[in-house]
């Protein structure tokens, strides 16, 4: 019971931070047709700001708040850096403007400041356990998992009740027709960046907690893991980015658990065979987006 | 006189002439240092003609191409890592490899034909997909390569150094191979497959109605890139002598991809002029990088101008010229349509 | 109101318009007629914004709007009900309508009382508020994307077709709703290929057939003609 426990508050708290970055990948694919291949910069990004906020004596609140600002920042800056440019063109091409910035944030961190791993400040909360059931659980855990359930209603109200949203969900299936009612067309790509790197920035805060450092190389983990999340569950659908994270979390967490000590270092392999699988059987994710439109 | 009138053959003659003039140069000069970045250069060459194979044709990026070089690279070094260093070099190999044996060339080559096995295992069902979805699965098949390759102690000796393979890789060897490899490709791009995976390229849902099996003709450019691959992998190998599993992953891939995106991914001319520019712009700049480094004008180290640079390069390419610097004629069609032209 | 001199716009190689010239004054109601290719869709999605003109002129109320973007076209007052009949599948009926109030949306209370006005208009739609756009009938979802084009309060409504593939009862029914919109002095440029209707609610009509303006005239001028179709299907 106890060992359930545990590991039912390990899949949620993990799913839960695999969700929220899987969903800032979608958001913007949803209404660009494009993937960012710099998204997981982002992370390094919040957490660098961290890192150059050590010892300004500033709450950590307020530290965080300005991590993810950065994170909207560098978010958006993605947009008129890597997409603008080449938008129009393919989406091979921005695939590859987007690996270029990316790689111009990393060695930008290492020329900057440092190719070895930097500490960053965290909150004491990050390092208290708590039990539940008799399972013994770090803070953090239940704290990824609170701003989870926050963000996900924060981004369901958004996009139900806004008239942005509205706009936003408009502009994924048909961007032309969204335009002729006036919607902007730079202003639903803007928000769109913008909502990716707040979700990125919140994810960081997490991310980084549990690592405790950040190194010019930390954003490859979670890309990977928002693009298996989003192939799963379906590169157009909210929901489906939502539930491939929960779904990578369990197997990830499976396998931790099933896997004998000498192949759990190739968990990763294991991983995306097990997506390749999904694949085979289901091309499109496990839920299809909504009546897709043109690419613009 | 028709025969050398061929535009096919005027094109590898002349990108063979480029290489034979590099080898040329550098015997010429006879300085260590220009002959190393020259055997890179024609590594690179074999390397970006294979991405190009793929890519060049199909419209696809495909990640997973430097972890078949990866591949080709531990093939070759299992073959002919010397019998008296093997215990030293992998001390978990399993017993029954221990005798395997071959010979450098031989074992560069099989090299190869073990990075085109795999992809044809591994790839079929990822050739279905396309556009965003395909590009991510080609990527995680790089992460699992290589999370392979990082953790297969047995035959790769894990993270740590590999060393002890032959350094039997010398310039003309791998002006030879690129001047194969670009026989190759080209053979490919002009042959009726090659035809076929543009047309799927160009209009997916056309070439579908037309009745062409777009995934094996995908997959049939992914095996031939992967085999380049392994050939580009192995030699590099017998080059450096010694290397770990982090020579084949998300950096050399950037680099792999901007010669061939600046080149121009539509003609194998792009993709070997590409390896020559971003060749000469990566020397000049490790050399202004190492300048400022020893001149200490900075406090720490300067590192990462040279991949900036690139990257800022890559993105002005693609957007002032999607289609790389020589976009889809091949420098033998320029050359036939300049001596029509004279002839009136 | 809407001026357009000498309009070429082009597909890649294909010109798809040539040498198009054509206006529409304040409160009139002008039809264009021609056969399916005869780029009339491609006139309308020029005039809204959404396709670049390789050349000529297009200018409303005075101001030039060649270059103008589908979001400025709305703003100055234009509003489109494309042929494809674009309702956002996704979004409930009453979403399509706010989204289409989307240049007012600081007017809460106006924008209240324009969905009242435009669900008395259209009775089916307040029967189906909440549900979503894609699964309307196609007669429901012309009146949810006419009724979304009004909530931008438009000076000009463009309207493409409005009764391609419609039962004959629903036909009426948008042509007697398109009447009484022309009452209440909204200026209407409609493109049809129901000549006979189109003219009856006209007042003037311009033919097109290949991309150019082959004949044009008052509404009755062109209806009387008797090569009018022979002109019509041999297109
Ligand atoms: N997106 C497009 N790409 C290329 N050609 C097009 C496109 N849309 C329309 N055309 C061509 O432009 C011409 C005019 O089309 P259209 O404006 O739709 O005519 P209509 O609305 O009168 O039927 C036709 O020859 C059509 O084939
Ligand atoms: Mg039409």
């Amino acid at each position: 019971m106890t060992e359930l426990i545990q590991f039912v508050i390990d899949v949620l708290a993990l799913g839960g931070a695999y969700a929220l970055m899987a969903l800032g990948l979608v958001i913007v694919y949803g209404i660009l047709k494009l993937v960012n291949f710099a998204y997981g910069e982002l992370i390094m990004v919040a957490g660098y700001t961290l890192f150059l906020m050590d010892g300004t004596g500033l709450p950590w609140l307020v530290m965080a708040a300005v991590a993810v600002l950065m994170s909207i920042f560098f978010g958006v800056a993605t947009d008129y850096v890597a997409f603008r440019p080449v938008r129009a063109k393919s989406v091979t091409a921005v695939l590859i403007t987007s690996f270029a910035f990316s790689t111009i944030l990393q060695n930008a961190a290492l020329l900057f400041i440092s190719p070895r791993a930097r500490n960053i400040p965290l909150p004491d909360v990050f390092s208290t356990t708590v039990t539940i059931g008799g399972a013994v659980t770090p803070l953090r855990n239940l704290l990824t998992i609170a701003a989870t359930i926050v963000m996900l209603t924060l981004f369901t109200w958004l996009m139900r009740r806004s008239i942005l949203g509205i706009a936003m969900r408009a502009a994924a299936t048909n961007f032309t027709m969204a335009r002729m009612l006036g919607v902007p067309a730079n202003l639903i790509i803007s928000s769109a960046f913008a909502i990716s790197g707040l979700l990125a920035g919140v994810v960081s805060l997490f991310w980084l907690g549990r690592i405790g450092s950040v190194v010019p190389g930390i954003g490859l983990e979670p890309l990977l893991v928002a693009f298996i999340a989003t192939v799963i569950g379906g590169m157009r659908s909210v929901p489906g980015a939502v539930l491939g994270g929960f779904l990578l979390a369990l197997i990830d967490t499976s396998l931790n658990h099933i896997l004998p000590q000498d192949l759990l270092k190739f968990r990763d392999a294991f991983t995306f065979s097990f997506v390749i699988l999904i694949l085979l059987w289901k091309p499109d994710g496990l839920i299809k987006g909504p009546a897709s439109g043109q690419r613009t | 006189m028709s025969f050398l009138m061929n535009r096919h053959t005027l094109t590898v003659a002349s990108l063979c002439g480029l290489l034979l003039m590099l080898v040329f140069i550098s015997y010429a000069v006879d300085v260590r240092v220009f002959t190393r970045i020259a055997t890179t250069l024609c590594i690179n060459v074999v390397m970006v003609v294979g991405l190009q194979s793929f890519m060049g044709n199909t419209g696809i990026l495909s990640f997973a191409h430097i972890g078949f070089m990866g591949v080709g690279a531990y093939t070759s070094a299992l073959l002919t890592i010397p019998a008296q260093m093997r215990g030293m070099a992998l001390p978990d190999l399993y017993p029954f490899m221990e005798g395997l044996s071959a010979s450098p060339i031989l074992a560069i080559f099989l090299g190869g034909i073990v990075a085109a096995v795999i992809a044809a295992a591994v790839s079929y069902p990822l050739m279905r997909l396309s556009d965003a979805a395909a590009v991510i699965t080609s990527f995680a098949l790089l992460v699992v390569l290589h999370t392979v390759m990082l953790h297969w102690s047995e035959v790769t000796n894990g993270p740590r150094t590999l060393f002890g393979l032959p350094a039997i890789t010398s310039l003309p060897l791998t002006a030879i191979v690129a001047a194969g490899a670009i026989a190759v490709a080209l053979m490919f791009k002009e042959s009726r497959l090659g035809i076929l995976a543009r047309a799927t390229r160009d209009d997916e849902t056309a070439a579908r109605a037309m009745g062409i099996n777009t995934p094996r003709v995908r997959w049939l450019a992914f095996i031939l890139s992967a085999l380049l691959a392994g050939i580009g992998g192995g030699l590099w190998g017998h080059f450096v002598g010694s290397f770990s599993p982090k020579a084949f992953y998300l950096k050399e891939t950037f680099v792999i991809l901007g010669m061939l995106v600046i080149g121009g991914p539509g003609t194998i001319t792009g993709a070997v002029l590409g390896v020559f520019i971003v060749t000469a712009a990566f020397e000049s700049l490790r050399t202004l990088e190492v300048v400022l480094n020893s001149a200490q004008i900075f406090s720490g180290q300067v590192v990462g101008v040279t991949e900036i640079v690139l990257a800022f390069s890559m993105i002005a390419v693609l957007a002032l010229r999607p289609g790389g610097l020589v976009p889809t004629r091949e420098i033998g069609d320029a050359i036939v349509g300049l001596i029509r032209k004279r002839k009136g | 109101m809407i001026e357009i001199t000498n309009l070429d716009v082009r597909y890649g190689a294909i010109r798809a318009i040539k040498d198009v010239s054509l206006n529409v004054q304040q409160g009139e109601l002008v039809t264009v007629l021609g056969a399916n290719g005869a780029g009339k869709s491609t006139l309308m999605l020029t005039i809204a914004g959404a396709l670049k003109a390789a050349g000529g002129k297009i200018t409303f109320d005075g101001r030039d709007v060649t270059a103008a973007t589908p979001e400025k076209m709305v703003r100055y007052g234009i509003a489109m009900v494309p042929e494809t009949r674009d309702v956002f599948p996704d979004l409930t009926v009453v979403e399509n309508l706010r989204l289409g109030a989307y240049l007012h949306r600081s007017d809460k209370a106006g924008v209240m009382a324009d969905m009242e006005k435009v669900k008395d208009l259209f009775p089916r739609l307040r029967e189906r508020e909440i549900q979503a756009a894609g699964t309307l009938s196609g007669g429901e979802q012309q009146m949810l994307v006419i009724a979304r084009a009004l909530m931008s309060r438009p000076k000009v409504l463009l309207l493409d077709e409005p009764s391609l593939g419609l039962a004959p009862t629903v036909v009426d029914q948008i042509f007697e709703m398109i009447r009484e919109l022309k009452a209440t002095g909204i200026t209407i440029l409609l493109v049809e290929q129901n000549a006979t209707k189109a003219l009856q609610v006209a007042d003037r009509a311009y033919v097109m057939q290949l991309g150019e303006v082959v004949v044009q005239g008052s509404a009755e001028e062109i209806a009387g003609s008797s090569d009018l179709s022979a002109l019509y299907l041999g297109g």
